[in-house]
């Protein structure tokens, strides 16, 4: 099975002698001889959450005959969440430096300032304040 | 005892809104739930007798709207209302409309609330009665110039605070009188903007400083109680994330001062139910007012785990006029207590908020473990709202035995479908210096390196994971459509 971390892909081998059951809905059991561990698991879509040993994990499944590909443009600057714009920091055209605030967004009473991801120029800002933005919209681009 | 309250309506959602419920369960009080569109089954809606929409998903027409919450109470023939934390739990004029309407308001009146709403006030209040302040400057004269000089005054580095307002709003620390000018102007634009106030407070900004505050009650008839102190100092953006009572900064003596100090300051502010005062503690170990909070906190329940009290319940009978059960030699703690906040935040993304749909929760448990939460598997975590999904706490003898419980609870939380702070508050529980209780208000970000998880899984989690996927069909999130019963079925017969 192909799983997709981050950026990189990781191809896994059936491991020799463990057995693994479902014990209720999205909780499994991990058995290697006598050891025993209790895990979760849920699929949404494509994406894997698991949480194994105490700590948690998001990867994607990699179905046949796809291929890890970069889904972030550049210098795009994507909400991460949705949320509300209450603040635009940079005019387009301006120079910005790496880390430097380009917009806030408000999402669950906080306000977010999203950064540029590396020093650039402002080619576009695509959103104005009180615009409500969803997940993965690009909002500004930096070139 | 009869109950205190014919019916109670609790003006919250979330975690608190469920807690409130428990205790009205366990207590005989019928109790109410307000929803909004976003919450219509959400875990809070549904722990209580009835449920009453109040508005749509945005807080300002719902959980903050006075007029849908009165008439929410008044259909349901609620004679009280708990407010909860956060929303209007610290708002006068809702205290006041509760009690204009003939009901009765679980918490202070409303005057109390503006009084210490209001830092500049609430800093003459104290200073005059006898409650240590920081240096700093709380006068009528706003003029740019006097700041300027009362800020030289006071000495470098020196904090701007808005008089109104909190969460870490408007607030500047100023090195220099060079800086001065620009962070004054910058501290009333966001007071203006976000308080509609701009009346500013300095004080002397105190480096690594730890947060301590002293849990107080008071009933009507004029006795103020002090149920220990907790500390506070992880936080981070000026929110609180781990908290734990005993505070390991204090000894006998100084306990006894702060404890002290807060009676002081309850008294002096007139105060009626249940409150909290904080504290800043200095390197040094002098404690000074930070502020009063005029309501429930979230770590209320550390307090409750070391002193084995209800503080709910304690603050709805004091709110029907009842007497405390008990005096102050009567009260005691023992063992230590901590508290965990589960955040649905992305420690690597600079707590960057994080909705969606909780795929699974498994909650902790075990002797000394205490879960609250207000979600549950199927749960969806609304943008509108705080992110707090849960709060953790776990009692032990002594600190060691705590904090061993809450590492092995804090492993057996999971959590899955949205990111949460998980990895952190297991991170912090491990960290050296929060072993030796070496705590401070810049603890997460001084060590925020050290404080990172390794999110990449290894290769067994993969198989684990890989096998799983085989045992079990693809699972889709959202409802799933199901056919009607009334239209598939025909007549039932009870076997």
């Amino acid at each position: 099975m192909r799983f997709l971390v981050g950026d990189e892909e990781r191809r896994i081998e059936r491991p020799a002698g463990v057995e693994v059951e479902e014990a209720a809905p999205g909780t499994f059991v991990w058995r290697r001889g006598e050891q025993v561990e209790t895990f979760h698991c849920v699929r949404d879509g494509d994406v894997v959450h698991l949480f194994w040993c105490g700590r948690v994990y998001r990867f994607e499944v990699l179905r046949e005959g796809r291929r890890a590909a970069h889904r972030h443009p550049a210098g795009g600057l994507e909400a991460p969440m949705p949320g509300k714009v209450t603040a635009l920091k940079a005019r387009e055209g301006q120079r910005v430096q790496k880390g430097e605030e380009i917009l806030v967004v408000e999402a669950m009473k906080m306000e977010n300032a999203l950064r540029a991801a590396k020093a650039g120029t402002v080619r576009r800002i695509a959103v104005k304040v009180g615009d409500m933005v969803t997940p993965g919209a690009v909002l500004a681009e930096i070139e | 005892m009869a109950p205190p309250f014919r019916k109670l309506l609790i003006a919250n959602r979330g975690e608190i809104a469920v807690r409130i419920a428990r205790t009205c369960r366990a207590m005989g009080i019928p109790s109410v739930a307000v929803y909004s569109a976003a919450d219509r089954n959400a875990l809070h809606a549904r722990s209580c007798d009835e449920a009453v929409a109040i508005g749509p998903a945005e807080a300002a027409g719902s959980y903050l709207n006075l007029e849908a919450l009165l008439d929410a109470a008044r259909r349901t023939g609620a004679d009280a209302i708990h407010p909860g934390y956060g929303f209007l739990s610290q708002n006068g004029d809702f205290a006041d409309a509760v009690r204009d309407a003939g009901l009765v308001f679980v918490g202070p009146p409303g005057d109390v609330h503006r009084r210490m709403g209001d830092k500049k006030g609430a800093r003459r209040l104290m200073a005059a009665a006898g409650v240590p302040v920081l240096p700093g400057y709380d006068g009528d004269d706003q003029q740019d110039a006097t700041l300027a000089t009362q800020a030289a005054r006071i000495g470098w580095p020196v904090m701007i605070k808005p008089s109104r307002g909190g969460g870490g709003k408007g607030m500047r620390v100023v090195h220099t009188a060079g800086e001065f000018p620009a962070a004054l102007e910058a501290s009333r634009r966001e007071a203006q903007a976000a308080f509609g106030d701009d009346v500013i407070v300095l004080e002397r900004c105190v480096e690594r400083p730890r947060h301590v505050e002293v849990q107080v009650l008071a009933d009507a008839g004029g006795q103020v109680l002090q149920l220990f102190e907790r500390e506070c100092s992880i936080q981070r953006r000026h929110q609180k994330v781990v908290e734990e009572t005993p505070s390991p900064a204090l000894d006998a003596a100084q306990r006894e001062s702060l404890c002290a100090a807060g009676v002081a300051a309850a008294r002096a502010a007139g105060y009626v139910n249940a409150g909290t005062v904080e504290f800043l503690l200095d390197p040094e170990g002098r404690f000074h007012f930070l502020e009063m909070n005029t309501r429930l906190q979230v770590e209320h329940a550390v307090t409750e785990a070391v002193t084995g009290l209800d503080l709910v319940r304690l603050q709805i009978e004091i709110a029907a006029g009842r007497p405390l059960p008990f005096g102050q030699d009567d009260l005691g703690a023992s063992g230590h207590a901590f508290e965990c906040r589960l955040y649905a935040e992305d420690p690597d993304q600079d707590d960057l908020p994080s909705p969606g749909r909780i795929l699974l929760l498994c909650a902790p448990s075990g002797p000394g473990v205490r879960f609250d939460a207000g979600v549950e598997t199927g749960s969806e975590v609304s943008v509108h709202y705080d992110p707090l999904l849960a709060k953790l706490v776990t009692w032990g003898r002594d600190r060691t035995e705590a904090r061993q419980r809450m590492r092995a609870a804090l492993r057996s939380t999971a959590a899955l479908g949205v990111v949460t702070n998980l990895a952190r508050l297991q991170a912090i529980l491990e960290h050296p210096a929060f072993v030796e209780g070496r705590l401070h208000t810049q603890f997460i970000d001084e060590h925020l390196s050290e404080l990172g998880a390794d999110d990449t899984p290894p290769d067994e989690a993969l198989a684990a994971a890989a096998l799983a996927l085989s045992r079990s069909p693809t699972r889709t999130t959202g409802p799933t459509p199901t056919a009607d019963p009334w239209a598939t079925l025909g007549a039932w017969r009870l076997v």
